[in-house]
């Protein structure tokens, strides 16, 4: 199992640790609920230096990423980040990515889970475009301060207005001194800071943020309370709510699909799947009672088996619900039909919902 | 970890008080840390009679689905109604207002294959 560059620091925090992506990564600190009220009222600090980080170098990086995702990339303005997924030639995702647009190159962040399969898949379609591919994977870190606190926590410690960089956009300076790309990005449902640094540096700049918000309420924050987050704020996890068989139409990101780009791979299985509006997709769903929704339970609309849960969990900030996601088919997605989960031979009554269970009451940028 | 004096203790973590023929059931403080925050406790019915060390109900953390087992055999007289609304009872007090179940029992040959507190103390070390 490989280690991140804050492995050490994770053994000194007596993190529990769990092999995820190939890394032995912490799963929880102390509390997975605590670390998630945490980022929610104040912030939390997550190690994510397992995720995969690739440049793409090229005057064609743009039309050629352009070819093999569904959102469009040549539109990006410089410093600006944006999700986006790769597709199969049928619709299906091969990776949720998000794009970062730098001076003269561009970072490509992907699942960690899929950094092996996404390093081939992309020099496997390089030949002849021209595109430099260099993955940092392993030894670039990502360290993420996300919350309410984070701007007023990481703002002292950057050479650069951090409050002037606008959600979803990204800059090069310096934090605690040492180089940084930093981006207004995460994946919890809150404001937050993505800061890509090198492995080298990244333990100096985890421990003085740790040391000097400890007063403010900044915690670390494992991958558990990370899925709880995500989950909360309606964002996919691939492997659950997307994958090569689940496309993005299904995962209800239509927001992402650019059907109107000329080409894309995977573009004429999506499109016809949009005509026809035939197919199975994730809902929300909430439990009546407490009893959580596992991956897998089957869903039934009366007698008929519709589908399965993809996520579940409880929803600290939605009143302790019983809530999580399910792949169901079109007769049983209407938010507000009445679905019965089965739960160890038991059949339990759930609602489905729109997604995200859980907004953020703030905006997110410059004050 | 704590591991109180007087009770007696299963290797799959559970602690057993008993008092003549009856007996109260709870996770040790060690299963509680192991499991993380506890969600969700799902116990047995009233009346049910469960043998000895069989999967009597189920309790859930944030990420995992463990089998609650019974380390006595006998018949359910009450359940812990508190961890309905408040399961992270277990989480904070594992030996007192976080007990799972009482139990009639069926004999009192049930003592063999648990372990006092200092053996469960060292099985803990060892697993």
């Amino acid at each position: 199992m490989k280690r991140t560059a804050l492995y050490g620091e994770h053994v000194k925090l007596r993190a529990r640790l769990i092999p995820f992506g190939g890394f032995d990564m912490p799963v929880q600190y102390e509390s997975i609920l605590k670390e998630h009220e945490a980022v929610r009222k104040r912030a939390g600090l997550f190690d994510l230096s397992h995720m995969g980080q690739f440049i793409l170098e090229g005057d064609g990086v743009a039309d050629w990423a352009d070819r093999l995702t569904v959102n469009a990339v040549p539109t990006m303005k410089p410093w600006q980040a944006r999700y986006n997924i790769f597709t199969n030639e049928r619709g299906g995702a091969h990776d949720d990515v998000i794009f970062y647009r730098l001076e003269n190159r561009w970072l490509l962040v992907v699942n960690a889970g899929n950094a092996d399969k996404m390093w081939k898949h992309l020099n496997d379609n390089a030949g002849g475009s021209g595109v430099k591919l260099t993955s940092l994977h392993g030894r670039n870190s990502l360290i993420a301060i996300q919350g309410p606190s984070s701007v007023a926590m990481l703002r002292p410690h950057a050479d650069f207005d951090l409050n002037a960089l606008k959600y979803y956009f990204c800059t090069e300076g310096k934090v605690y001194g040492k180089d940084a790309i930093v981006a207004r990005t995460g994946y919890t449902g809150e404001d937050g800071f993505e800061l890509f640094v090198d492995g080298a540096d990244a333990p100096e700049i985890w421990n003085k943020l740790l040391a000097d918000n400890a007063s403010s309420g900044l915690i670390p924050a494992g991958l558990g309370a990370r899925d709880l987050l995500r989950l909360e704020a309606g964002m996919p996890l691939y492997g659950h709510e997307l994958t090569e068989e689940i496309t993005p139409l299904q995962a209800g990101l239509d927001w992402v699909v650019k059907l109107e780009k000329p080409e894309f791979l995977g573009k004429a299985a999506l499109a016809a799947q949009k005509s026809a509006d035939d197919y199975a997709r994730i809902v929300g769903i909430v439990m009546d009672g407490r009893a959580p929704a596992r991956e897998g339970y089957h869903v039934f609309l009366g007698e008929k088996r519709v589908g399965e849960i993809r996520s579940g969990s409880i929803g600290p900030s939605v009143g302790n619900k019983s809530i999580g996601t399910a792949l169901l088919e079109k007769e049983a997605a209407t938010p507000g039909t009445d679905v019965v989960v089965h739960i160890r031979g038991t059949a339990y009554g759930a609602k489905v919902v729109e997604l995200p269970f859980y907004k953020r009451s703030y905006k997110i940028g410059a004050a | 970890m704590a591991q109180p004096e007087g009770l007696l203790y299963s290797k799959e973590h559970e602690w057993v008080k008993i008092d003549g023929d009856r007996a109260t059931v709870g996770i040790t403080d060690y299963a509680q840390d192991s499991l993380g925050d506890i969600v969700y406790v799902e116990l047995p019915k009233v009346g049910k009679q469960v043998a000895q060390s069989a999967a009597v109900g189920v309790v859930e953390s944030v990420k995992a689905v463990s089998d609650l087992f019974t380390p006595v055999g006998g018949e359910i007289l009450e359940v812990n109604s508190a961890l309905e609304n408040d399961p992270a009872l277990v989480n904070r007090e594992p030996f007192e207002g976080g007990w799972m179940f009482k139990l009639k029992l069926d004999g009192d040959s049930q003592k063999a294959g648990l372990l006092s507190a200092a053996d469960y103390k060292t099985f803990t070390k060892e697993g």
